[in-house]
């Protein structure tokens, strides 16, 4: 299984593309993708890339347990949550950093 | 310290002016990523893990008061109140956005700073030893010729698309304080004959996935013909480096695959067409920009302090008396290093605060200069014996009196994967671990000077290759795994740590590094013999027995 990340343009905030098309923060609320969904999921990353505004965009394998989607890449998991240390929040996006396909 | 001139001002004014429009374009979907992502490195801005992260420049080490104030004015403005200072003398935001970046730089270009060659490949902001100028053992002060080549170096046309990045430090004087052989040249002040500082020229060292100690290519270059050398070695560099495998662009992979001497052969010819031409230094020009790093009007006074004294009536200020100073050329004078390493603290970073603090103390007390070191600490380098405690007692009161400078908690750490982007591992929180463990002064004391360094991934940003102990994560089966190493040093007499075995999880690596420590106390000659020291005398076998038994 796998989601859409980038980074918003304007913030650099971390975001997931969502079931709506949207471009959201929180990692809760993304698409997931499943294996034969391969044409869908790049259709939405054509779509984004006309868009201009998300950076950095990549396809994450993740796995879902207990009705939560988690990251395989530790990578992945620190990008969702902010830094460890020092713990910061995550970067948020403006009100006019809202991006949708 | 030097000052912008006519041209020097409007060279940065029009590159704001110039990245203030691209980042418009930008945003105004006039350009893509593809397009304003060279432009964007060209200016010090990187996109990381969690936001934007703003690289800016401290040449050569050296900051006023009034360019600290600056940096903490952004850090609260326009970031999260605080930076990050790197091992390449510079200073990190990690949280701006896209938007605010032309005004950062308009405040930037207001106290003479930029973010210009902090990334891409073009020859980067040179570094210096921190103690430059004040250094008791001191042959010359490197900041003037540092400034030439920065000059020199600004903007090259025909160096700012070299094959790979490209690094030069300096040392002033016979102990190398600023890395100088894992370079990709290094410049060491060296006295001929007649008594005349000339250049001592190393070229090829590096660490990253493919750690390399530089060669020396020239034992002496004469200030004059410097330039005429360097722009030599580049052009060489530049003709003949890789371009096809990134990770065999740098120049220590091109001396070390053609061999030093065919490559000094290269370059003496390439010197022989272009030496007595426009790039031989008047001397005048060197006095010129050396009048800008003239020493401070010292009081002639013979103050000393008593350490041992102090250290019965306050062991905390005795520590960091012990510590925190270094011999200055000036008696009754010593330099300060601030540590950024508060025990369980993140490495290198300071708040907005106690940039405000530092810059008033180096205005009342170090002539209003101060240096950011590689190990990612500030120094104040002109601190007048009598006047030690008014400013320990403000560090203290600004939560920077930690007196740990070169014990084992003051760590070299890169940001890892709690920030960096190409990151495979997280670095600060087995700092803080690491620091945690051993926080107690007596403990640290006992062990001495130890130089920890870490890295979050083989790019090696944090030096884990000359770490007396290195450390270096990986990610090994969605794992966080650390490789440690040992034997490394990154001075004169410089040497490339090796790995002993296999790596250890994060929770193991604090009692990995404990015991290694104990190995050392327990087998050396005496309580001063440093552990490097003790481990080339001994050999690998005690520590690697300690990190994995003897089975």
């Amino acid at each position: 299984m796998e989601i859409l990340t980038g980074n918003e343009l304007m913030s650099g905030a971390t975001v997931y593309l969502d079931r709506d098309g949207n471009w959201v923060e929180d990692l809760q609320r993304a698409r997931v993708f499943l294996k034969e969904e391969t044409e869908v999921r790049d259709a939405a990353i054509a779509a984004t890339k006309k868009t201009l505004r998300i950076n950095s965009l990549e396809i994450e394998a993740v796995t879902l347990r207990d009705g939560l989607i988690l990251p395989d890449r530790i990578r992945e998991r620190i990008r969702a949550d902010g830094p460890t240390a020092p713990r910061f929040d995550r970067q948020h996006l403006d009100r006019d950093g809202h991006v949708s396909i | 310290m030097y000052r912008y001139d006519e041209f020097d001002a409007a060279f940065v004014r029009e590159r704001t002016a110039q990245f203030s429009d691209q980042v418009n374009r930008r945003l105004a979907g006039e350009i893509n990523e593809d397009q304003f992502r060279p432009l964007r490195l060209m200016n010090g801005l990187y996109l990381q893990l969690h936001a934007y992260m703003l690289r800016i420049a401290v040449p050569y080490g050296t900051l006023a008061s009034r360019q600290l104030r600056m940096l903490a004015h952004i850090a609260r403005k326009y970031d999260r109140g605080y930076g990050h200072f790197t091992t390449r003398q510079n200073i990190q935001f990690n949280w701006p956005k896209l938007r605010d970046i032309p005004e950062i730089l308009a405040d930037l270009a207001s106290v003479e700073m930029h973010a210009i060659q902090t990334s891409g490949n073009c020859i980067r902001n040179i570094t210096t030893d921190q103690f430059a100028g004040a250094a008791a053992d001191e042959i010359v002060d490197p900041r003037p010729v540092a400034e030439i080549l920065r000059q020199w170096s600004s903007l090259h046309p025909e160096f700012s698309y070299l094959p790979r990045k490209f690094k030069i430090a300096m040392s002033g004087g016979p102990h190398d304080r600023a890395a100088i052989r894992f370079h990709d040249i290094g410049l060491q002040a060296k006295v001929d004959d007649r008594g005349i500082v000339g250049w001592e020229v190393w070229v090829g060292g590096g660490l990253g996935r493919t750690p390399m100690i530089a060669k020396r290519i020239n034992e002496y270059v004469p200030n004059e013909h410097l330039l005429a050398y360097l722009e030599s070695i580049l052009r060489v560099y530049n003709r003949y480096g890789r371009r096809d495998n990134k990770y065999k662009a740098r120049i220590k992979i091109l001396v070390h695959e053609t061999g030093i001497d065919k490559i000094r052969d290269e370059v003496a010819e390439e010197f022989r067409a272009i030496a007595n031409g426009v790039l031989t230094l008047p001397q005048a020009e060197v006095d010129r920009i050396g009048a800008y790093f003239a020493a401070p009007e010292f009081e002639r006074v013979n103050a000393t302090v008593d350490v041992a004294k102090e250290r019965i009536a306050e062991p905390a200020y005795g520590e960091w008396l012990d510590r925190n100073l270094h011999p200055h050329r000036q008696p009754g004078y010593a330099s300060v290093t601030i540590s950024l390493k508060p025990i369980g603290g993140a490495p290198g970073d300071a708040t907005a605060e106690q940039m405000e603090a530092v810059a008033d103390l180096a205005e009342r007390y170090s002539f209003d200069e101060l240096r950011v070191t590689h190990e990612q600490n500030l120094v104040l380098p002109h601190v007048r014996v009598s006047d030690l405690r008014e400013v320990y007692d403000a560090l203290v009161e600004a939560r920077l009196a930690t007196g740990n400078a070169g014990l084992i908690t003051d760590m070299i750490t890169c940001p890892g994967m709690d920030f960096c982007a190409l990151a495979t591992a997280r670095s600060i929180p087995i700092a803080q671990e690491i620091s945690r463990k051993f926080s107690a002064p007596e403990r640290q004391k006992e062990i001495g000077d130890l130089k920890i360094k870490i890295s979050g991934c083989i790019n090696a940003c944090g030096h884990h290759h000359v770490g007396h102990i290195g450390i270096l994560g990986l990610e090994k089966k969605g794992v966080e795994n650390y490789q440690i190493t040992i034997g490394g040093n990154a001075t004169e007499d410089a040497s490339v740590g090796d790995t002993l075995g296999h790596g250890f999880a994060a929770e193991e690596v604090p009692d990995a590094i404990e015991r290694l420590i104990d190995t050392y106390i327990a087998r050396r000659e005496t309580p001063d013999e440093p552990f490097i020291a003790a481990f080339k005398r001994l050999g690998e076998a005690p520590f690697k027995e300690a990190l994995y038994g003897n089975g």
